[in-house]
């Protein structure tokens, strides 16, 4: 079967889930490197499959087949309800007098108010279903001096792990690298690309090293100073 | 600004429903959520009741709440730990953002979702996921594709652009 490139254009949806048999897989790798639109479309999508995988490995409560006890929220958090409508209304003109009053006053104070509580983030945030994620995250803290922002996510892979790193604010030239530092203090490179004139960068790198072996990761420019640094 | 009343009302019957499984699912704690949500819209309707994409800045105003919230609550003398408090703002980040991309894969068509579902959470071929849904295979890869696009134009609308 295939192909026109209408046919091919359509292909990128399975690209980039997965599931594409190897012939449509190679006559789309094909087709991608001269065509700009797909290019250019991969290019806005291609961030879907991390971010899928925040949703967990089944997707959340929206795709589960199965009912998730707890997950779902209350019925009472579904419809707009007059009452509740009706206080806010009111607020809305409270604050709109004040506003009229003050004039430039206006402002957190009714905020503080309303939020005057405690703890009442509970741990409850962190326990939303993780049962070993493959993906864990770190965010690299700055070096003194040095103001990039670097974070990155670690991919449990069969051959070890995939380090997706996203920077910002970053030297915008020179090169840099990706340091990966295992349990036994053996040091390697798992990455290195040249600085971006915008000072962004988000780039993939690879180590034999599980996850569970690092100890931690360092991003330094080309003449190894340290920008920022992480311990997982 | 004649029509706040009418504006604000506007707004949370659209956006109401939406904010508050948000809020709720990324705080868990249902005496707070109608407070939260109601705060949220308050300040928008404040600072920029016409704002290109309501939806994105209803998220982002609340996801800066709920952080500043959490954060208060962690500067707490018995829990003051610097470290700690960054590590659960990137820790609460991304529990906003899970919360975020379940949220839009609610709101993408059922056949696209079931497609998605196939393909990237349960890893079927193309092949298999046309045997379990019943179409042909070119139907799967069409979805495929409008189930890929349509998702990130939600979450662009909902603010989340990475």
């Amino acid at each position: 079967m295939t192909t026109g490139s209408d046919d091919l254009h359509v292909l990128l949806g399975a690209y980039v889930l997965g599931g594409l048999s190897d012939d449509d897989h190679r006559a789309f790798s094909e087709h991608l490197r001269t065509c700009t639109q797909c290019q250019a479309e991969l290019g806005q999508v291609s961030g879907l499959p991390r971010l899928l995988d925040l949703a967990g490995p089944e997707g959340g409560p929206h795709l589960s087949t199965t009912a998730t006890p707890g997950g779902a929220p209350p019925p009472l958090m579904t419809e707009p309800d007059d009452g509740r409508l009706t206080t806010l209304l009111t607020e809305v003109s409270r604050r709109r007098r004040k506003r009229r009053s003050w004039l430039s006053a206006v402002g957190a104070a009714a905020a503080v108010g309303i939020f005057a509580g405690g703890a009442w983030l509970g741990p409850s945030v962190f326990s939303t279903r993780a049962p070993t994620p493959p993906t864990t995250h770190v965010v690299a803290a700055a070096a003194p001096g040095s103001t990039v922002k670097v974070d990155v996510a670690l991919v449990t892979r069969g051959w070890g792990t995939q380090l997706d790193i996203d920077c910002e604010d970053m030297p915008t030239d020179g090169e840099v690298l990706l340091w990966v530092i295992g349990r036994d203090g053996k040091e390697s490179t798992a990455a290195s690309w040249r600085a971006t004139p915008s000072g962004y960068s988000r780039v993939t790198g690879a180590t034999a090293l599980r996850p569970n072996e690092i100890q931690s990761l360092e991003v330094r420019t080309g003449s190894g100073r340290v920008l920022a640094s992480a311990r997982t | 600004m004649p029509l706040d009343e009418e504006a604000v009302a506007e707004i949370y019957r659209e956006h109401g429903p939406m904010l508050r499984r948000v809020v709720w699912r990324a705080t868990s704690d249902a005496n707070r959520v109608e407070d939260i949500v109601q705060e949220v819209i308050l300040r928008v309707w404040k600072q920029a009741p016409e704002a290109d994409n309501l939806r994105a800045y209803l998220i982002t105003t609340a996801r800066h709440l709920i952080v500043d919230q959490h954060r208060a609550a962690g500067r707490r003398p018995q829990e003051a730990r610097l470290v700690d408090v960054a590590e659960t703002d990137s820790a609460l980040d991304r529990a906003l953002d899970q919360v975020l991309v379940e949220e839009a894969l609610g709101r993408l068509q059922t056949n696209h979702r079931d497609v998605l579902r196939c393909l990237y959470f349960e890893r079927l071929s193309v092949a298999e996921a046309s045997d379990r849904l019943g179409v042909p295979e070119g139907t799967v890869k069409s979805r495929a594709y409008y189930a890929v696009r349509n998702l990130r134009v939600i979450l662009d609308e909902m603010g989340v652009t990475r």
